[in-house]
C-alpha cells in the first residue's frame, strides 16, 4: 500500500481501491452471496399464505376470462354497427338482428352468435355483475395478504429444503453432467497432449506460426458456430447419416436414418470437439517453456518415448495441465449452449437446463440458486482437487 | 528402447533415429488429423451457407446462392442484436480495461499478507461456470436494486469475468515495467497524476490495446452467461442460439460464414503483426 502511495499519491490510490472494492462488492461478492442466501430460503408453497394467493390467482383469472367474453360479445357488435353508418356509436342495440346472423364466421365469438340481442345485453349484464363481485372479493384477499415475504403469498424460511428437495431424476443429472464434464476433460487431454508436444518442440519457426494459427482460428470461432457445425452432421438427414446412406447401410429415401442428436453421447462429443482448445493452449505454453536439451539429454540416456513423456514432459507441464483440465471441465459442466443446442429437447436434460428451468419455466428461483450454488461447489472442489493433484498453487493456474 | 538398445550393440544412435524418425512421422500425421478433425465440420458448415436447400446441408445440393446473405440484412431481429451486442461489449470496455488497471496495479505493488487472497477473490470469476456469473448477476440486480434482466446485468455479469482477463494480461506486463523510470520522475518532483499519464499509461498503452480486442471478442462471442443475464432481451450470439435450438435455417450458416471471415482476418492480421516484431 505504502509503495502505492508513494508512487500515486492518495487520491489515485484510493481511487484505485475503491474500483476494486466496486468490483468485488458488485460484481462476485454481494451477487455471490444473495444467490447462496437465496439457495437457502424454502418458499413453501402450500401454506396457508400460499393458498391465499392462489385464490387472489384463480379470481384474477376468472375476471380475465369474463373481461375476455365481454369483449369478444361487444366485438360481435361493433362490425354490425359499421355496416350501417348512420349509427356510428357501437353500444347502441337499436341495430337490426339480422346483423348477427350475417357474421357466423367470426370464431372468436362462436358462442355469443347463437344468442339473440337479449341474451346478449343480459349476458353482458351479468358478467359485469360477477365481475364487481370478483372485484371486492380480491380487494379483500389483497387485503388478507401476508406481503411480509419477498415472493407473493409464499411462507419463506432459512431451510436445506431447495437441495434436499432435488428429486432423484434431478440428482442423478447432476452426477451424470459431472461424470461426462470429467470425461470430457480426459479425453480432450489425450486428444491434443500430442498437439501441444509437437508445436512446441517443433524447430522449424514456420511450422510453429502455421499450426498456431490453425490452432487459433477454431479457438476464437464462437462455440454456438462449432456447435452448430457438429448438429449438421449429426442430425436425422444429415452429413452422417448421408455417408451411411452411401455406402448403403441405411435408407435415407425411406425415412431411415439415426437420430444422434437425441442422445447424451452425441452432446457429449460435440463437447469434446467444443473445449478440446482450451486444453491446448496452456499445455503448449507450458511445454515451450522445457528445455529441449533435457529431452535431448533423456533420450541419450536410453529413455523411452513413453518414459521421456510421463518423467520429464508431462511433470513440467503439470501447471498447464491443470489450467486446462480446469477449464475444460468449468466449461462442460457448466454449458448451456451445447445440450441446448445438439439435442434441442429431444435427449434428456443437462444440469445447466434444469438450472434454467427452475429460473425461467417454474419460477422457482431459489431452488435455481440452490441448484446453481451446487454447480459451483462441484466445480470449486474440482480446482481445489487438480491443483492438489498437479502441486499447482492458484498463482499458477490463472496465467 | 532401454531394453532394446543393447541388441544393437554396434550402431545404436542409427537405431534410436531410424525409431525416432517414425515417431516423429506418427505424431506429424496425427496432427494432420487433430486439423482436420478440427476444420471439416466448420468447412461443412461454410459450404451449406452457399447451398439453395431451405435446410443447411451438403449432400443434398440444390445450387450455388448467395440469398442467405442477402436475407440478413433485413432480419430485424438480427440487426437489432448486433445493436444489442454492441452496446454491451462497449459498455463492458469502459468498464473492464479500469477495473482491470487498478486491480493490477494493487497486486503488482502492494506487499501484503491479503494479496493472495485479492488476487483470488479478483480471478475467481474466471473460473466460475457462466451459467453462475448469469445467475447470480441477474438475481442481485433484480433484489437489490429491481433492475429486471436486461442489457444492464448482461453487461455487468460479462465485466465481472472479463475484468479479470483485463487484469491477468495487464498484471504480466507490469511485472515486466522498469520502475526507475517512475522513480526518476517522482524525484524530479512529477505529481502522481502527471507520473501515471505520462509514464504508467503509456508503458500499458499496447497492452490495454489488446485487452480492448479481447474483451470486445469475449463480450459479442459470449452465449453461457449472457443467455441467463439478458432477460427477454436478447444479443446477436443470444439470437443466434434461439433460431438454432427452433430449427435451422442457412441465414445460421451464412451468419457463421461472417463469424469465421472475420475471426480467420483478425487471427491472421495478428500473427503477420507479431511476427514482423519478432
Amino acid at each position: 500500500m505504502s509503495a502505492l502511495i508513494k508512487t500515486y499519491g492518495r487520491g489515485m490510490t484510493a481511487l484505485f481501491f475503491a474500483l476494486v472494492a466496486a468490483w468485488i462488492l458488485l460484481m462476485i461478492l454481494a451477487p455471490a452471496f444473495r444467490t447462496i442466501q437465496r439457495a437457502f430460503i424454502y418458499e413453501d408453497r402450500a401454506g396457508a399464505t400460499a393458498m391465499v394467493a392462489i385464490d387472489i390467482d384463480r379470481a384474477y383469472t376468472e375476471k380475465f376470462q369474463l373481461d375476455q367474453e365481454a369483449a369478444d360479445i361487444r366485438a360481435l357488435d361493433m362490425p354490425a354497427a359499421a355496416v350501417t353508418p348512420v349509427v356510428p356509436s357501437m353500444g347502441v342495440p337499436s341495430m337490426g338482428t339480422p346483423s348477427a346472423g350475417g357474421l357466423p364466421s367470426l370464431p372468436s365469438a362462436g358462442g355469443a352468435t347463437a344468442m339473440s340481442l337479449e341474451e346478449r345485453a343480459a349476458r353482458l349484464a351479468a358478467i359485469a355483475a360477477r365481475v364487481a363481485e370478483l372485484e371486492t372479493a380480491i380487494a379483500d384477499l389483497e387485503a388478507k395478504e401476508d406481503t411480509s415475504s419477498g415472493e407473493a403469498g409464499m411462507q419463506e424460511r432459512y431451510s436445506f429444503e431447495n437441495f434436499t428437495t432435488m428429486s432423484g431424476i434431478h440428482f442423478r443429472i447432476f452426477l451424470l453432467t459431472l461424470l461426462y464434464a470429467f470425461c470430457v476433460t480426459v479425453l480432450s487431454f489425450i486428444l491434443c497432449y500430442p498437439v501441444a508436444f509437437v508445436a512446441a518442440t517443433t524447430e522449424s519457426r514456420g511450422k510453429l506460426t502455421v499450426m498456431l494459427l490453425l490452432l487459433v482460428i477454431p479457438y476464437a470461432i464462437n462455440e454456438l458456430l462449432r456447435i452448430f457445425s457438429w448438429v449438421m452432421i449429426l442430425e436425422k438427414n444429415g452429413i452422417l447419416n448421408g455417408v451411411f446412406d452411401a455406402l448403403g447401410l441405411i435408407d435415407m429415401e425411406a425415412g431411415e436414418g439415426i437420430r444422434f442428436v437425441a442422445s447424451n453421447g452425441a452432446v457429449f462429443l460435440v463437447m469434446v470437439y467444443a473445449y478440446v482448445l482450451f486444453m491446448v493452449f496452456p499445455i503448449y505454453n507450458t511445454i515451450d517453456t522445457l528445455d529441449k536439451n533435457q529431452l535431448e539429454a533423456a533420450r541419450d540416456l536410453g529413455a523411452s518415448s513413453w518414459r521421456i513423456h510421463t518423467r520429464v514432459v508431462i511433470p513440467h507441464a503439470k501447471p498447464g495441465i491443470a489450467v486446462g483440465a480446469i477449464m475444460t471441465f468449468m466449461l462442460s459442466a457448466g454449458s448451456i449452449a451445447a445440450p441446448e443446442i445438439v439435442g434441442r429437447g429431444l435427449h434428456p436434460d443437462w444440469f445447466s437446463q434444469l438450472i434454467y428451468r427452475r429460473f425461467f419455466e417454474a419460477d422457482s428461483w431459489n431452488q435455481g440458486s440452490a441448484y446453481s450454488l451446487a454447480l459451483l461447489v462441484a466445480c470449486v472442489i474440482f480446482i481445489f482437487a487438480t491443483m492438489r493433484l498437479f502441486k499447482v498453487g492458484i498463482r499458477d493456474i490463472a496465467k | 528402447m532401454s531394453a532394446t538398445a543393447p541388441s544393437i550393440p554396434l550402431h545404436p544412435a542409427a537405431g534410436r533415429r531410424r525409431r525416432m524418425a517414425f515417431g516423429d512421422a506418427v505424431l506429424n500425421a496425427y496432427v494432420l488429423v487433430f486439423f482436420a478433425y478440427m476444420f471439416l465440420p466448420l468447412l461443412f458448415m461454410v459450404a451449406a451457407a452457399f447451398n439453395e436447400s431451405p435446410t443447411p446441408s451438403i449432400t443434398d445440393w440444390q445450387g450455388f446462392t448467395l440469398k442467405w446473405f442477402a436475407e440478413l440484412p433485413a432480419d430485424t431481429r438480427f440487426v437489432q442484436g448486433l445493436l444489442h451486442s454492441l452496446i454491451i461489449a462497449g459498455g463492458v470496455i469502459v468498464l473492464s480495461i479500469p477495473l482491470g488497471v487498478a486491480g493490477a496495479l494493487i497486486l503488482t505493488r502492494m506487499q501484503s499478507k491479503a494479496n493472495t487472497l485479492l488476487y483470488t477473490v479478483l480471478v475467481s470469476p474466471v473460473l466460475m461456470p457462466g451459467v453462475v456469473l448469469g445467475v447470480t448477476t441477474m438475481i442481485f440486480w433484480r433484489d437489490f436494486f429491481s433492475v429486471q434482466a436486461g442489457l444492464l446485468t448482461a453487461a455487468m455479469a460479462q465485466t465481472s469475468f472479463i475484468a479479470s482477463y483485463c487484469m491477468l494480461m495487464l498484471m504480466a506486463r507490469l511485472q515486466r515495467q522498469d520502475r526507475t523510470l517512475e522513480e526518476a520522475a517522482l524525484d524530479l518532483g512529477a505529481s502522481p497524476l502527471f507520473l501515471f499519464r505520462r509514464i504508467t499509461l503509456p508503458f500499458l498503452m499496447p497492452t490495454i490495446l489488446t485487452a480492448c480486442l479481447i474483451a470486445f471478442l469475449q463480450s459479442i462471442e459470449n452465449y453461457n452467461t449472457t443467455f441467463f443475464a439478458i432477460g427477454s432481451s436478447w444479443t446477436l450470439v443470444t439470437e443466434i442460439g434461439s433460431r438454432m435450438r427452433f430449427g435451422l435455417s442457412p441465414m445460421i450458416n451464412a451468419i457463421g460464414v461472417i463469424f469465421i471471415a472475420i475471426t480467420i482476418i483478425v487471427a491472421v492480421t495478428h500473427t503477420l503483426l507479431t511476427r514482423r516484431k519478432g
